[in-house]
């Protein structure tokens, strides 16, 4: 604290806090406390609610025949004024009875998270092996990739290539991916060519197989890129050096560049799988109801359809704590500090 | 230790290389001996480094042949090849531990874990750093991580150590030690040495014999002394060591000729007998030249004028100057005289200094 006030002089260090706090409050903080809160309540029928309505109930047959005594005495002024002053205190009371009757109460509850049946814990975990496999695919096509442009001698020919992967990108994501759909579709080009030589059409959309390639393509240059950033800051004499101790090509990969390329695989990793996993276009316009749907979609529908937000925010948590679980175990399972990733 | 590692020799036939249009390692032939400690000095981007890699078979020559120990390299890759390279900046494995470094060859040869451990501490005594076996190559200082490398290059027990510069790192004190203790190292293992350097000292010192190289070309083979005292051309003359060079040309012909120069009439050895008028380069090293003190006479007088002088402990460097000239001249710091001041005659004797037909001149 007080070396940033030396640092940058008090009012500066005031304006650095305060867009800090501004950040950690609104961008981190206060979106997961709402979602978070959220799933651990809901509306409920309040507490003796039934006791309520036995209670009403009497206070009903109560009414009646205080209705029917009014009949019987129409020509006793005074008895009907009484009558009518019961009549209308208990009209009062009822309705006070009903209000708090119907009037559901907010309840703290770990119950949300109890709502997700078979059915949506198989889409849940399909997801989630669905976005390993998509970030598995997506290291091992990028790995070769980032390391031959990384082992390129010319700085401009690396460069070169980088841009000319990132050109499709500058297309807006839904384009893209509509692109994808119809290559893919029953009469898309992919099995045109398939029909062409000889081979069964193939259901990509229906079978889901469509929205695994079409997330490998959208997110995979988040996987290129921390890798070929960290492989090419690895010095070429190493490659030599373990070249000339009699390393085989597998076993420098194995000793020398994979170990030095964990940070970047990792943060690879991490970046696909959260993409993949909480992708909510790619799953709706590949499949558009053709195929079982993506977590993120059954959340959504929570939201926006069964509009039971409380239920939403819990299926929500849950994949931000799978999120978790993930970052933490790429983080032991690479040996990467949060200091290597943040590099 | 499997048996004492015996060096074998290096055989360059006609061997060059070049990159696409740039030659850069003219043909070339070369011995190099069994168990020599032979040093390649030249300036920067001469071709050094490309020719070593052309040994070490990183490289294929573009032309011509490679031999070690009588066999043909050709075709085989750095692994295949009775070499180790150490490299310009030394290129540990930075995630390793210092003795999993040297033990890496010998996993690379499948070597079990405790075996190779024990054989990497073995290594590790013999260059001083047994007690840091365990640490990162971070955490080493700059001559440990030398010797580190050292070690790991000749685990995989070659018969031809190839090194790249490998103290250009080095602060000089450490550097100077380091050379005492690579030449220590090469002759306990008798493995041929191949050193490359700019650093003229650092060749001088420590090689039996040293190959002077430019522009791809390797111009003078002899030992630190030859290349000292008879430089063949004016470059390998300018470049190793100290040098005063005049312009000349020759008057008298002869093993002592005669020439004509800015500063007058001087005689100097004359070794590639050049004839007379023709153009040529005095040369004459700061040590043989002399302040004379009056009345003292040499085969050359130089009228001259202190500019500056250097104290550099053992010798004092004088710069003085003759007609727009600079003259370099190394004093002994023996108490006999003080380094002169102001006008002073300079001399030489003629067996001294050398006329060597004009041709490039060294600025480093
Ligand atoms: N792969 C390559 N492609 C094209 N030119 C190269 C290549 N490697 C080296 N060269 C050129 O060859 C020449 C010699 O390079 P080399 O690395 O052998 O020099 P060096 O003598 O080792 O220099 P230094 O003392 O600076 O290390 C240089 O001009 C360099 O630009
Ligand atoms: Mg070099």
């Amino acid at each position: 604290m007080t070396s940033l006030i030396r640092a940058f002089g008090g009012p500066l260090t005031c304006l650095i806090l305060f867009f800090s706090g501004v950040w950690v409050l609104g961008l981190i903080a206060a979106p997961q406390i709402i979602m978070i809160d959220k799933s651990l309540w809901r509306m409920e029928r309040p507490v003796g609610a039934a006791e309520l309505s036995v209670q009403i109930d009497g206070l009903y047959n109560r009414l009646d025949l205080l209705a029917l005594d009014r009949s019987t005495v129409a020509d006793q002024p005074e008895k009907l004024a009484a009558i009518d002053t019961e009549t209308s205190t208990i009209q009062a009371q009822i309705a006070d009875l009903e209000r708090a009757e119907t009037t559901p109460v907010k309840t703290y509850t770990l119950d949300n998270f109890r709502q997700m049946g078979a059915a949506h814990f198989a889409i849940f975990v399909r997801t989630i092996l669905a976005s390993l496999a998509v970030s598995a695919l997506a290291l091992v096509v990028c790995y070769p990739i980032a390391f031959a442009v990384a082992q390129l001698k010319t700085a401009r020919t690396a460069a070169l290539i980088m841009l000319m992967l990132v050109v499709p990108y500058a297309i807006n994501e839904l384009l893209r991916i509509f692109a994808w759909q119809m290559l893919l579709g029953p009469n898309g080009p992919v099995n045109a060519v398939l029909s062409a030589l000889g081979l069964p059409a193939v259901p990509f959309l229906e079978s889901g197989a469509g929205v695994f390639i079409a997330m490998v393509y959208a997110y995979i240059l988040f996987m290129v890129f921390p890798l070929y950033n960290v492989l090419e800051t690895l010095d070429k004499n190493q490659i030599e050096a373990a070249r000339d101790l009699g390393a085989p090509v597998w076993q420098i990969h194995r000793r020398v560049v994979i170990p030095h390329a964990r940070p970047g695989i990792a943060v690879g990793c991490i970046m696909t799988f959260m993409l993949s996993v909480g992708s909510y276009s790619v799953p709706y316009i590949m499949t558009r109801g053709t195929a079982a749907p993506w977590f993120t979609q059954l959340i959504y529908n929570r939201f926006f359809e069964a509009t039971n937000w409380n239920v939403g925010a819990a299926y929500a948590l849950s994949l931000l704590i799978v999120c978790m679980i993930f970052v933490f175990l790429m983080m032991r399972l690479l040996k990467v500090s949060l200091k290597d990733i943040a590099k | 230790m499997t048996g004492q590692t015996i060096g074998m020799e290096i055989e360059l036939q006609r061997a060059s290389v070049r990159f696409n249009r740039f030659q850069a390692v003219q043909p070339t032939d070369l011995t190099i001996r069994a168990g020599e400690f032979f040093s390649i000095l030249g300036p920067s981007g001469c071709g050094k480094t490309t020719l070593l890699r052309m040994i070490s078979g990183f490289l294929e020559p573009t032309e011509g042949d490679v031999r070690i120990g009588g066999r043909s390299m050709l075709g085989l890759g750095p692994s295949d090849r009775p070499t180790a390279l150490i490299f310009q900046n030394l290129a540990l494995f930075p995630l390793m531990t210092v003795w999993e470094n040297v033990a890496f060859g010998l996993e690379m040869r499948g070597w079990p874990r405790a075996k190779r451990r024990a054989r990497a501490e073995e290594l590790l005594a013999t260059v001083a750093l047994a007690d840091h076996a365990g640490k990162l190559p971070d955490q080493l200082s700059g001559g440990q991580r030398q010797r580190a490398a050292i070690a790991r290059a000749l685990a995989v027990e070659p018969a031809v150590l190839l090194l790249d510069e490998p103290l250009s790192a080095l602060d000089l004190k450490l550097r100077q030690h380091m050379r005492a203790e690579l030449k220590q190292i090469q002759a306990r293992t008798g493995i041929t040495f191949v050193y490359i350097t700019h650093d003229q000292g650092e060749a001088l010192t420590m090689s039996d014999r040293v190959a002077v190289m430019n522009k791809g070309q390797i111009i003078q083979i002899g030992a630190p002394a030859r290349i000292y005292d008879h430089p063949g051309d004016s470059f390998v003359a300018t470049f190793v060591g100290e040098m005063n060079a005049l312009p000349c040309k020759l008057t008298e012909s002869g093993p002592i000729a005669q020439c004509e120069t800015p500063l007058g009439l001087l005689r100097a050895s004359n070794p590639n007998a050049l004839p007379a008028s023709s153009d040529a380069m005095l040369f004459i090293r700061p040590e043989r030249l002399r302040p004379l003190s009056p009345g003292e006479e040499a085969e050359n007088t130089l009228p001259a004028r202190v500019t500056r002088r250097d104290m550099e402990g053992a010798w004092s460097m004088i710069v003085t100057e003759a007609q727009g000239r600079k003259l370099l001249v190394n004093m002994p710091n023996d108490g006999r005289g003080a380094p002169p001041e102001g006008e002073v005659r300079l001399g030489f004797e003629a067996a001294e200094a050398l006329i060597l037909p004009k041709g490039e001149i060294s600025h480093d």
